[in-house]
């Protein structure tokens, strides 16, 4: 890294990368008081919410814990919640993975690491527009830092902050509403839809069942059902524009 | 709700970073010895949407335990307009405002119903 560092080509694209990410700034902020509020609100002390945001730094997983975390669900359960979370960088993963061959497993574990939604969208688009440019790793955890960077220190306030709130004003709802808006794209599709409805209806039913196994039933029940629906329905199929 | 057990919340916390460690690195680091199938790949897209509903229909529906579609469960009506505002402009922040003025509200008429 040190090396890298001192050449002026790599740091200018690490500088334009952090720059890049900066619009951005103002939703990553909301999104991480909204998180770190949820966290000491669903009942975590401030030193668990924070070792949570600094080593967990995934915002949809974080939140999708809290209720089971709240609800004593064993680990493996929040393991998996969080897997199924996570899908959508398995595909990030496998659609950049072909521009970042050149670099070393301990580059690419932290870049891994550190990517995200914001990072994904950026990349695509930058490739899109300029082809395979150079010191891509250098821009990439540009764009990376910066973003861990914002979201830190609003989830950080978030949780300093959220222990002065009183929890009966409810905040930790806002965490319940904070994932919204990343069920609603895909719900625009049949399979989406579907597939969603079908999860929860069955969640929803076996709420009662030990372990959270309704939770994880859903899961697995809507992903068939999304499937089967997307195989009929020929993939792209939109329910309305 | 009771502050959960120490030891319970580093090993969620321990299974967090493993699950988001895998899924972000994983394709990164053996993406060249792993191709997705069409159906996999459909499969790993739904997989979050179905997740999240998953989770959030039984704390939207039944907070309680069991399905409740009064208004002394102001989770509901919060969730459903904060849905249809996100439906007609994918907002984060607005669907937030909406869905905590929605709860908020219904929560005052009634005095002391927050949970």
């Amino acid at each position: 890294m040190r090396r890298l560092w001192d050449d002026p080509a790599w740091r200018a694209e690490f500088d334009r990368g952090a720059r890049e990410m900066l619009p951005a700034f103002p939703g990553i902020l909301a999104w991480g008081l909204v998180t770190g509020i949820a966290m000491v609100k669903s009942g975590l002390s401030v030193p668990l919410a924070l070792l949570m945001s600094l080593l967990a730094y995934a915002g949809s997983a974080q939140l999708a814990a809290l209720p089971l975390i709240a609800a004593s669900a064993p680990a493996w359960v929040i393991a998996l919640t969080a897997l199924a979370t996570n899908m959508r960088f398995v595909i990030y993963g496998a659609a950049m993975r072909r521009w970042l061959t050149q670099y070393s497993v301990r580059r690419l574990s932290l870049l891994g690491y550190l990517s995200g939604d914001f990072s994904f969208v950026m990349f695509m688009n930058r490739l899109a527009k300029e082809g395979p440019f150079e010191n891509r790793d250098a821009w990439l955890f540009g764009v990376t830092a910066m973003n861990w960077l914002i979201w830190q220190v609003a989830s950080i306030a978030g949780i300093v902050g959220g222990a002065f709130i009183p929890t009966s004003w409810g905040l930790q709802f806002a965490g319940t509403l904070a994932l919204l808006p990343l069920v609603m794209p895909s719900v625009r599709s049949w399979a989406g839809a579907t597939g969603a409805l079908a999860a929860g209806s069955v969640s929803l039913a076996g709420s009662a069942w030990p372990y959270k196994s309704g939770l994880l039933a859903g899961v697995v029940v809507g992903i068939t059902v999304a499937t089967v629906v997307d195989s009929f329905t020929g993939g792209g199929t939109e329910a309305r524009s | 709700m009771n502050s959960a057990a120490t030891i319970d919340v580093l090993l969620a916390i321990a299974s967090l970073v493993l699950a988001t460690y895998v899924t972000r690195a994983g394709m990164l680091l053996v993406g060249d010895r792993l191709s997705l199938s069409r159906h996999v790949e459909a499969a790993l897209r739904f997989a979050p949407a179905c997740a999240l509903t998953a989770l959030v229909l039984p704390e939207v529906l039944g907070p309680s335990g069991s399905l409740d579609l009064s208004l002394a469960n102001a989770r509901w009506p919060a969730a459903l307009a904060s849905a249809t505002f996100l439906l007609w402009r994918n907002n984060m922040l607005g669907g937030i405002a909406i869905g905590m003025a929605v709860y908020t509200l219904i929560a005052l008429f009634k005095l002391g119903g927050l949970s």
